[in-house]
């Protein structure tokens, strides 16, 4: 599950999980739910495969995310489904998604970038929890 | 996120500035100095703004303090309206965090010779045009598109590479900060990525707090500086805010992965990682300066290009040439720019690199740098406020060499955080809120617009009174919006 948090400027995704491989998943899809307004507009026509090579935690979520925005950004490449599988060297992902189509996708953010600050992945008890705020 | 209320000392020094004194932290090099009021200082305090600036305090190099105007709020890595000196010759950092991702942000201010009367009855049609013409919103391309080879002589050159394919006049360039060229840069320093975000978002609005406003001017405090500036009461005005776009983001993005080991190479022990940074004349940090002064030329040839296009639209709805319309660049600045300028700091020159990440350049009459049309009643400064109140403009001042470096505020900085404004919005609509106020706002986004609805920004005249009585830079004009595009 995600979640948005305050913050002043710009605007923090949290997700909790209970494994690493769904926490990587929901942090994806909360930065598409952040990019569109209702991501159940998203078809899940096109799929790609990514991977992300990173022994920190908290630098691999972020590479993740940022490798991903940057398809958006670059592709025009809205995504809404992710299968992650994280290992001790890095993640291995699939996405599923389509192009923006201007007719049935809102857009509600652009966000510029993935930010460190304050950026966290933990496990607490039996659950993952992520934090990071984009900037908007 | 937990958002503590800032406990620590304060010490008051004047109605307008307080020090956070360098016994807050251990590790600051330097104190605090927060410009601002007791009201602003108890917004302030709400959330982790204090704290950041307490947090750049201990940036190897840096002079004198680590500075906040009163429009500062919590941002990521500097607060918002920060302000920092660093000095090369000891050691001193270049911190992409000190600049923001968006290198280059700014506003310009177009003049006009129209009058309110002229226009009372035409905002809407005017505004119409506008939204249609001049792209906005997320990722949206413009209408050019740079193959590579233009786009390193646009990294390369500013304002002036697209003034010369017939995008503007050259004396728009006299009325740019740094004549709209920062020396220096390297566009081979920018990355393949940072290139395909931004080939085509030159002439692009972007999204956030960026828009495209038409005002009135309603209150005129300098007449003196004000015709110098040939600005008057009930003159209509354009004002525009953007920045480097995609291209901005990912330089920043790049030099923020190789900053990532710095501390460890350079012994820098800092408290957020955000703040990564490099000494200024390491290998890195000159690759990371190259490629920030081609990102805010980039950023400068975005607001050139964005008011070619207002131009354009301004001559089909008024039937006139831009020209015969009067519409002259009244003055372009950065708010988010690290550059290398000379300052005094204990009756010695010094070239410090001064980081402005939400905060403009304030320069008095008689500086160097500006050019002889302003020398003699100092530098335009343009501060945006929300969509519902006002905006201004100031002249730079004596105090803000004195001061803070050259610099003043640079908007009116928010209140409240994007989603409590969208919860606070409810079912408002707030484009017909502003409607009853006489305002016509347009946007991609309806949440877009609830999350930047006026009552989100703090004041804006309460932000400027600060700097004027602070001496940092005096009130001139100040322009109340008629209507406004958005992404």
């Amino acid at each position: 599950m995600y979640e948005f948090f305050d913050h002043t400027a710009d605007l923090g995704l949290r997700v909790r999980s209970l494994n690493l491989n769904d926490l990587f998943a929901d942090a994806a899809t909360a930065l598409f739910a952040a990019i569109v307004d209702g991501l159940d507009s998203v078809r899940h026509e096109r799929e790609m495969e990514l991977e992300i090579v990173g022994t920190d935690r908290e630098y691999l979520l972020f590479d993740w995310l940022r490798e991903l925005l940057y398809r958006f950004e670059v592709d025009h490449l809205l995504l809404s489904k992710f299968q992650v599988e994280v290992s001790d060297f890095g993640l291995r992902a699939r996405a599923w998604g389509e192009p923006i189509d201007p007719g049935r996708h809102v857009l509600s953010h652009e966000v510029k970038a993935i930010t460190y600050h304050t950026l966290r992945v933990e496990c607490i008890g039996n659950e993952w929890i992520a934090e990071v705020i984009v900037d908007i | 996120m937990n958002k503590q209320p800032f406990a620590g000392l304060l010490e008051r020094i004047d109605p307008c500035c307080v020090r956070i004194p360098k016994s807050y932290k251990p590790g600051m090099r330097v104190p605090g100095l927060l410009f601002v009021n007791d009201k602003l200082l108890e917004q302030a305090r709400k959330d982790q703004a204090l704290d950041q600036v307490a947090n750049v305090a201990f940036l190897p190099g840096i002079v004198g303090a680590s500075i906040a105007m009163p429009d500062i709020h919590w941002g990521y890595g500097f607060c918002i309206g920060g302000v920092a000196a660093t000095d090369p010759a000891e050691g001193g950092v270049i911190c992409p965090g000190g600049i923001g991702y968006d290198i280059n942000c700014g506003v310009r201010l177009v003049r006009t010779n129209l009058k309110y009367r002229q226009v009372k009855n035409r905002v809407r049609p005017l505004i119409q045009a506008l939204f249609n013409r001049v792209p906005a919103g997320v990722g949206k391309g413009g209408a050019y598109t740079f193959s590579d080879k233009e786009m390193q002589l646009l990294l390369a050159e500013g304002a002036s590479y697209v003034i010369g394919r017939g995008l503007g006049v050259p004396r728009d360039l006299g009325n740019t900060e740094a004549n709209g060229r920062i020396e220096d840069a390297e566009p081979g320093n920018v990355s393949d990525h940072a290139i395909k975000r931004g080939k085509n978002q030159c002439g692009t609005l972007g999204s956030g707090n960026h828009f495209m406003e038409v005002q009135v001017v309603d209150q005129v405090f300098d007449e003196e500086v004000s015709t110098a500036f040939g600005l008057e009461k009930d003159q209509i005005c354009v004002m525009i805010h953007s920045g480097s776009r995609g291209l901005g983001y990912q330089v920043c993005d790049d030099a923020l992965v190789t900053f990532r080991n710095s501390h460890v190479k350079y012994g820098i022990d800092l408290p957020d990682r955000q703040l990564a940074c490099a000494p200024a004349d390491s290998p890195e940090g000159r690759r990371y300066i190259g490629a920030m002064r081609a990102a805010a030329n980039f950023g400068f040839c975005n607001r050139q290009l964005l008011m070619q296009q207002a131009r354009e639209v301004f001559e089909e709805v008024f039937g006139q040439t831009w020209q015969d319309l009067g519409m002259e660049l009244l003055y372009d600045v950065a708010h988010n720019i690290a550059k290398l300028e000379e300052h005094s700091v204990e009756g010695k020159k010094k070239r410090l690199w001064i980081h402005r990440k939400g905060a403009t350049r304030a320069f008095p009459a008689g500086h160097p740098e500006l050019p002889n049309h302003f020398k003699k009643v100092g530098q335009p400064v343009i501060i945006p406020g929300d969509m519902g109140r006002a905006s201004w403009v100031l002249v730079g001042q004596p105090g803000s060499m004195e001061r803070t470096f050259g610099t003043t505020c640079h908007g009116a900085g928010r209140a409240m955080s994007r989603t409590a404004a969208v919860a606070q919005t409810g079912g408002r609509k707030i484009d017909k809120e502003l409607e009853a106020k006489g305002i016509i706002a347009m946007a991609q986004s309806r949440r877009g617009l609830a999350e930047e609805q006026p009552s989100a920004y703090k004041n804006v005249d309460d932000v400027v009174d600060v700097v004027d009585g602070a001496g940092l830079s005096k009130k001139v004009a100040r322009m109340r919006p008629l209507g406004v595009i958005k992404g």
